[in-house]
């Protein structure tokens, strides 16, 4: 792991980040990913199926055994996640880690500044809300000391 | 029909069973005292010959058989169903014995629920007919050069000879097979490959469009695919094999690649043959590209594997082809050549 506790310096700067993945629609490459979030305990994630293209100047990516580009949408999957911002480099870096296959349509990930976080059951709001029990907040307390 | 089936306890030793006595019965024969007791009385409704008393021998193989078998089954259940494409190519197409122990293992998998594919090469062939045709085989570089006279031998050789034969072989083995091109119903769509300006019809896959496999398969039939397919303008190409074999696994979901060549595999350190990589992620048989590590030959077939994960295969083994029983190895056993998974 990185050096969480420092401030990771994104633009514009705030608490929480939204980690917006989108990924091969691969069984296996999903589950992958899955394991590798729950390991690094991370608890919340959204996941939906979407199309989409993003072609590399003239590169076609194959899916299902056939070469595609700019004209037609390829199934794909999109995955959130919220994080603190401590959190999101070590978020990321296990996304790539799990997706990657080095060909063509691996996917992007974007990273988009969230304002606040609410829990619908309590009203929590902020870092409260964005915690989950046994999750990397938990973890990461028990390992840094606040001087 | 059979009042009493023979019963096979957990243990598989044969437990002594009572016969029924039928002192007048000709099918009941007194068993030497040395022999394993007889594990039940068979009542068929025909007169037939009674059969020899088991050997001592012939019993424990039977035994060992039955063993085999019911060790297989976690396998079998794990795969029941799954569609597997294995290319076919190299010496162990090339050796009779190799081959009828390759075409029994397909028709064996068909039989216990998977459901095979086979791809297939046939470069050896090819060349013994573009002699007697009167044309001399160029190669450059390794790869053949493709001229029009060639790709009408080389179409010709694949589709009408060497497919065919392997479906006639399948079907004598006691399996259906049903002999396919890239051209049949558009499995395969090609386009040029980049060095087609020098070396001719040798194509890509552009498009694989699976529909015509997925009747054949689910009635129980095996395909044969020869990888020559047709471009847009309905001119033939030839394709690599194993290329064509990864596209049509990621086209018809396929579980398992399984790239049968004359090499046993990779090895962690070439200076030492006991270090041959039995697994890996893709991540690690990239780094070990990277490092030198996999042989010229070899590294299209891993490329051909990664393609194939990619896209959803969940495994991709190259097995070493020249063993007899090797994708009966690979599949049923925890015995693995090299296997890339994600």
């Amino acid at each position: 792991l990185r050096c969480l506790w420092l401030v990771s310096g994104y633009l514009p700067e705030s608490e929480f980040y939204k980690i917006e993945a989108i990924l091969r629609y691969n069984v296996q490459i999903g589950l992958g990913v899955m394991q590798g979030l729950l390991e690094l305990g991370i608890r919340g994630v959204t996941v939906s199926d979407v199309r989409g293209f993003g072609s590399q100047g003239g590169s076609t990516e194959r899916h299902e055994g056939s070469e595609f580009s700019e004209d037609t949408f390829i199934t794909k999957v999109k995955m959130e996640i919220v994080v603190c911002k401590e959190q999101v480099e070590a978020v990321v870096d296990k996304i790539i880690e799990k997706a990657r296959t080095g060909e063509i349509g691996d996917g992007k990930i974007f990273l988009i500044p969230v304002s606040d976080v609410i829990r619908i059951r309590t009203g929590e709001r902020g870092k409260q809300a964005e915690r989950m029990t046994g999750g990397l907040s938990d973890r990461l307390s028990s390992v840094v000391s606040i001087s | 029909m059979l009042l009493t089936k023979p019963h096979l306890s957990n243990s598989f030793l044969p437990s002594a069973r009572r016969s029924n006595p039928a002192p007048s019965s000709s099918h009941v024969k007194p068993l030497p005292v040395s022999a394993p007791p007889r594990r039940g009385l068979r009542i068929s409704a025909t007169s037939a010959e009674a059969p020899a008393a088991p050997t001592a021998a012939a019993a424990a193989a039977a035994l060992s058989r039955v063993d085999v078998l019911s060790e297989a089954l976690p396998f079998i259940q794990r795969f029941k169903g799954k569609t597997v494409v294995v290319k076919y190519g190299g010496a162990a197409m090339k050796s009779p014995e190799l081959q009828s122990s390759v075409i029994r293992d397909l028709v064996l998998l068909s039989c216990v629920g998977l459901r095979p594919v086979l791809v297939h090469g046939g470069g050896p062939e090819i060349n013994s007919w573009l002699l007697r045709v009167g044309v001399e085989p160029q190669f450059r570089n390794g790869l053949r050069v493709t001229d029009a006279l060639t790709m009408e031998v080389v179409e010709m050789v694949l589709v009408g000879k060497v497919n065919k034969h392997l479906v006639s072989l399948i079907n004598l083995a006691g399996g259906t097979a049903v002999g396919l091109c890239g051209k049949d119903a558009r499995l395969i769509t090609a386009r040029p490959s980049p060095n087609a300006a020098a070396l001719g019809f040798v194509g890509e896959v552009a498009r694989v469009d699976a529909t015509v496999l997925h009747p054949i398969i689910a009635s129980g039939h095996i395909p044969v695919i020869a990888t020559v397919a047709a471009d847009e303008t309905g001119q033939a190409y030839n394709i690599n094999a194993d290329t064509a074999a990864g596209e049509i696994a990621a086209a018809v979901g396929a579980e398992k690649l399984l790239l049968l060549t004359d090499v046993s595999g990779i090895l962690a350190d070439r200076n030492d043959p006991g270090s041959l990589v039995k697994e890996i992620d893709i991540a690690g048989v990239r780094q070990m590209v990277a490092d030198g590590k996999v042989a010229g030959g070899m590294i299209p077939k891993v490329e051909c594997c990664v393609r194939a994960l990619a896209q959803g295969v969940h495994t991709a083994s190259i097995i070493d082809g020249r063993v007899p029983h090797s994708l009966l190895l690979e599949i049923l056993t925890d015995e693995e050549s090299v296997e890339v998974h994600q």
